[in-house]
């Protein structure tokens, strides 16, 4: 009998077990050459996003901006600064309080009409808007003013035999003159653009006063109802009508040289009423430009805005492709479709979200023609609803995605 | 089943208390199959032994000279059996009158060293049986664990969906699995490795009854040559 060793070691079972589990191991870390399932591009639902915020901001902004047109006129104390989104209310408010300024000057019945109805042609301009061009509306009124300006002329020569009118208006420009130089010094440019529209306007009440007798009340009337109408229908855009605005106060005080000049020509009175009421025209005329330069500044903000926004939209691009991708996986899992639909269908699920992520509305914007299918999408919309993680999104990107459109497709499900 | 979901990642994801018990199942696995390689080449040794050692014993060799043969230090299986049954008769059959003595003195010494045959069978395998039984629950355990910690996360979580449980779910579950790869090879091989010695046992016993009765036969013989 081999009486070799009796004995069964440890080692030899010791390499084994551990050759064993290294070998477990490794199956399973390494990957077998499977063949990978194909990629079925499983994009049922795909969404497209539909821009929405500018109507509806423009829709808050005339809903906002009507209230505080007609508050304008009682208000006295105007906004020193200007923000670009109140642009085209603050003009409208600074028409309004130069309105009244004028109808305190003048205080007449007929201003006072003139006034409610550029009141009423200012809240016109912010309710509609309008896309026409602003060139049409310098236009006409460059056509009103150079009407205006030419019956002022006439008026001048008709009215420089009348003493007692140009004593008046002498007094009215020396007033003005007065409290243009003393305010100018004091307020803000905002302001000092106000009372050269007011001065303008004084002006003009207080032609229209020396002819207040005859047909030539109605005849203002009729031309600021005009005016106003023009302006209410020619309105553009809120730039647009800031530098018609400027324009308009340019040849405001363009007419106003002109005129005091005929008047001085014709009445050839004292070299220093002239010389105060240049000097008065220079402070209207600097105010006028500051106001521009004011108005440009803000379109200038507003540019850069916008430019700065729309680099953060790109930014959050990514973001937001994420979220999208989310929102379609998500509303792809929770869609049931119903197996009797016909294979080609496509509804259009319009989805509207708050901000927080909840679902504001989900409507069929463009059916399949199967009732069943459409309903069955929006109930999908509905099931997946609270998307939560567009509370993770930058502000951009969620207020893009407050509104955008769910394309279903089932061509792709096998 | 992606690089995320493999079974080391999952396992260096996990916390570290389904980390630790990760690791004492797989070093009682690795126990487990060590005792379970040993074992099963020391049980085949056993068995070519005693074959070999029954073999040689029947074959008509004299007794003596087998005991000659036999190792003196720790012999092992039969040969261990039929070494402690030959010295007490060789022993006692001096001393003794009664046969029934001597055949008594050989039983006894030849159940003690089948009882430690059966020891050393049978060593070990303990702890395969503990491993087998207690491994799934301590796989358990860790799983509970895990899930349990997952659970804790998801408190404070302000959206829980499939995708953010899934993986802590998955990391819980291969303590689970772990348990079970360690346990299923531990019971398989008690159970089978129990059958091999309780079947060596069994011919060692016949083995040491046919000894005996060979003895027995012999002092017959003895006996009635003596008598006649």
């Amino acid at each position: 009998m081999a009486r070799h060793d009796r004995r069964v070691g440890y080692t030899l079972p010791t390499v084994l077990a551990v050759l064993l589990h290294v070998g477990v191991i490794g199956l399973t870390v390494f990957r077998w050459p499977q063949s990978d399932p194909v990629e079925t591009s499983n994009a049922v639902v795909q969404a497209e996003l539909i821009s929405m915020e500018t109507a509806t901001d423009q829709a808050q902004q005339a809903t906002e901006a009507q209230p505080r047109a007609q508050q304008g006129p009682e208000r006295e104390q105007p906004e020193p600064e200007a923000t670009q989104d109140d642009a085209a209310e603050e003009t409208a408010r600074q028409q309004a309080e130069a309105a009244e300024q004028a109808a305190q000057a003048a205080q007449q019945a007929a201003q006072r009409r003139a006034e409610q109805a550029s009141e009423v042609a200012a809240q016109q301009q912010q309710e509609q808007q309008a896309r026409e061009k602003a060139e049409a509306e310098q236009k006409a009124e460059a056509a009103a003013k150079q009407k205006a300006a030419a019956e002022a002329k006439q008026k001048a020569d008709a009215e420089a035999k009348q003493k007692a009118a140009a004593e008046a208006k002498q007094k009215a420009d020396a007033e003005a003159k007065q409290k243009a130089v003393a305010e100018a010094k004091q307020k803000a440019d905002a302001e000092a653009k106000q009372k050269a529209v007011a001065e303008a306007k004084q002006k003009a009440d207080a032609e229209a006063k020396q002819k207040a007798d005859a047909e030539a009340k109605q005849k203002a009337v009729a031309e600021a109802k005009q005016k106003a109408d023009a302006e209410a229908k020619k309105k553009a855009d809120a730039e647009a009508k800031k530098k018609a605005d400027a324009e308009a106060k340019k040849k405001a005080d363009a007419d106003a040289k002109k005129k005091a000049e005929a008047e001085a020509a014709a009445k050839k009175k004292a070299a220093a009423e002239a010389a105060a009421k240049k000097k008065a025209e220079a402070d209207r005329k600097r105010a006028a430009e500051a106001a521009a330069a004011a108005s440009q500044n803000a379109f200038g903000d507003e540019i850069t805005n916008e430019a700065e926004s729309i680099a953060n939209a790109r930014q959050a691009q990514e973001a937001s492709n994420g979220f999208m991708n989310l929102v379609r996986r998500a509303v792809e899992q929770s869609w049931s479709r119903p197996p009797n639909a016909a294979s080609g269908l496509v509804t259009v699920v319009r989805v509207q979200l708050l901000p927080t992520g909840e679902l504001l509305s989900a409507s069929v914007s463009s059916s399949s023609g199967d009732p069943g299918f459409d309903r069955s999408a929006v109930q999908a919309v509905e099931r997946a609803a609270p998307f939560t993680e567009m509370s993770q999104l930058p502000a951009e990107a969620r207020q893009k995605f407050r509104s955008f459109n769910l394309r279903f497709n089932p061509e792709d499900v096998r | 089943m992606n690089d995320s979901m493999s079974i080391i990642s999952l396992f260096f994801h996990a916390g570290l208390i389904v980390q630790l018990i990760m690791l004492i199942l797989l070093a009682a696995s690795v126990l487990s199959w060590v005792l379970i390689f040993q074992r099963a080449f020391a049980l085949k040794r056993d068995a070519r032994d005693l074959d070999e050692f029954e073999s040689h014993f029947w074959s008509g060799v004299d007794l003596n000279e087998l005991y000659r043969e036999v190792p003196t230090d720790n012999p092992q299986g039969a040969a261990h059996i039929f070494r402690s049954g030959f010295r007490e008769f060789n022993r006692l059959l001096p001393k003794s009158r009664s046969h029934n003595a001597v055949l008594e003195g050989v039983e006894r010494s030849m159940r003690v060293s089948v009882s430690r045959e059966e020891e050393r069978l049978t060593t070990h395998l303990a702890i395969l049986a503990i491993i087998s039984s207690s491994a799934v629950y301590v796989g358990l355990f860790g799983t509970v664990w895990g899930i349990l910690g997952t659970f804790q996360a998801l408190g404070g979580a302000q959206q829980v969906s499939l995708g953010t449980i899934a993986p802590a779910i998955a990391e819980a579950l291969v303590a689970t699995a772990m348990g079970l790869f360690a346990a299923i090879p531990a019971n398989i091989g008690y159970n089978r490795l129990t059958h091999k010695a309780d079947k060596l046992m069994v011919r060692m016993e016949n083995f040491a009854e046919e000894f005996h009765a060979f003895l027995h036969r012999n002092l017959q013989n003895r006996s009635t040559g003596e008598n006649t």
